[in-house]
């Protein structure tokens, strides 16, 4: 079933739904519709695309709010005008999944691959300090730089080559509504839920290294990373969307 | 009737978001909530994570090098250590040895789970570490010029 469904156009207030309407005497045609309401998604995904982008870069998110603000309020404009866009929620799930795996792949990549630059070993090694001494702890001084706490570089290793670059691409699927995306996308999440567990338990068993001399140990870790749940929030979603608006 | 109240105490279906059905139509529109909540969440501490950070740890009144010269003094207990910016390039991850590659300084309780030593850091505490250094070297360095 493709996304533009003429039968499931929404009820509006300027009056164009009952012009929309199969059958009616003034409706569009089918082509029309499709066109119509495929501008109309491309124009608040140029919002949202450069929002999300802005966003990744983490330091100036704030800048990128906007935009993607702006996207959301598009969308939602052209859905209340009865085209057949995106629902908010599945926007919203899909941009924040890519924006959760790029965050966490701009940090961990720093410190896997730039773990000598200044902005690294000043900010990542303060920030280590402040909540999670994994990043502070004889940091550098692996044979590969950066963190040195037990088990730190596997995760990075493994989940920046795995489930993040899998997420982005399977949070790309989603947005365009299709069926491997919506699957791909369930897949990721609840790899999520593998990645919690074992990394928060790796963290538990090597607390005094982490937590010990820290300025905000443990609640403070909590609140600073609480906000990357975004995938654990989309699985109820994945799971009770109705998938037949996910297309082959 | 009871089942006629049930039904019309539920949205109907055309006035749902796509594929969103009447059963999960609540969940839906709170998790849309949270994922507003994070999204907001994320961008904020996002963009104040450098700021705050650097405030807290002496910036201005120290500049980047600095902080991370006094973060590495703290952090393996050696006051003559500096950090060292520009890095030679290539350097670590790429063939040659790390910064720390050596270091027997720092200060840790070994075992299976080991405890480091280093002291806890509060609000621009690496100014006052800084200043306290540079004023003891300057009266040191004073003493020894004194006949």
């Amino acid at each position: 079933m493709n996304l533009p469904t003429l039968g499931l156009r929404r009820g509006n207030s300027t009056g164009k739904t009952a012009k929309l309407v199969p059958g009616a005497s003034e409706s569009l045609t089918y082509d029309e519709h499709h066109e119509e309401s495929r501008q109309a998604q491309r124009e608040a995904d140029r919002w949202l695309v450069t929002g999300t982008l802005l966003m990744g870069t983490m330091f100036i998110g704030f800048v990128g709010l906007p935009f993607f603000l702006r996207g959301v309020w598009l969308q939602r404009k052209a859905q209340k005008a009865g085209l057949s866009v995106r629902p908010i929620i599945v926007t919203l799930i899909g941009y924040l999944v890519i924006l959760d795996a790029a965050l966490n792949s701009l940090g961990w990549s720093l410190d896997l691959l730039a773990n000598h630059t200044l902005l690294n070993r000043t900010i990542i090694t303060a920030w280590g300090n402040m909540f999670d001494a994994g990043y502070f702890w004889h940091y550098n001084e692996l044979g590969i730089g950066g963190a040195g706490a037990p088990g730190e570089k596997s995760w990075e290793v493994a989940l920046i080559l795995t489930v993040f670059t899998m997420r982005i691409a399977a949070g790309i699927g989603f947005l365009q509504m299709k069926r491997w995306g919506h699957q791909w996308l369930i897949i990721t999440c609840w790899f999520g839920v593998v990645i919690w567990i074992g990394y928060t338990f790796n963290m538990t068993m090597y607390a005094d290294v982490r937590y010990a001399g820290v300025v905000f140990p443990v609640v403070g870790w909590w609140l600073y990373d609480i906000f990357y749940i975004t995938p654990f929030l989309a699985i109820p979603y994945l799971h009770s969307v109705n998938r037949e608006i996910f297309s082959d | 009737m009871s089942t006629l109240t049930a039904a019309t105490d539920q949205p109907s279906e055309n006035d749902l978001p796509l594929g969103t059905t009447p059963l999960y139509a609540r969940m839906h529109k709170w998790l849309k909530r949270a994922l507003f909540v994070c999204l907001f969440g994320l961008v904020i501490e996002g963009s104040f994570t450098m700021p705050a950070l650097a405030v807290w740890y002496g910036w201005p009144t120290l500049s980047f090098t600095e902080i991370c010269s006094e973060l590495m003094k703290v952090r393996y207990s050696d006051d003559t250590l500096a950090c060292k910016f520009p890095y030679d390039m290539p350097g670590p991850p790429f063939g040659t040895a790390p910064e720390a590659a050596g270091q027997h300084t720092a200060k840790d309780k070994w075992g299976v789970q080991p405890v480091p030593q280093y002291p806890r850091l509060g609000f621009r505490e690496l100014v006052r570490i800084h200043d306290e250094r540079l004023a003891r070297q300057a009266a040191e360095q004073q003493a020894a010029q004194r006949p």
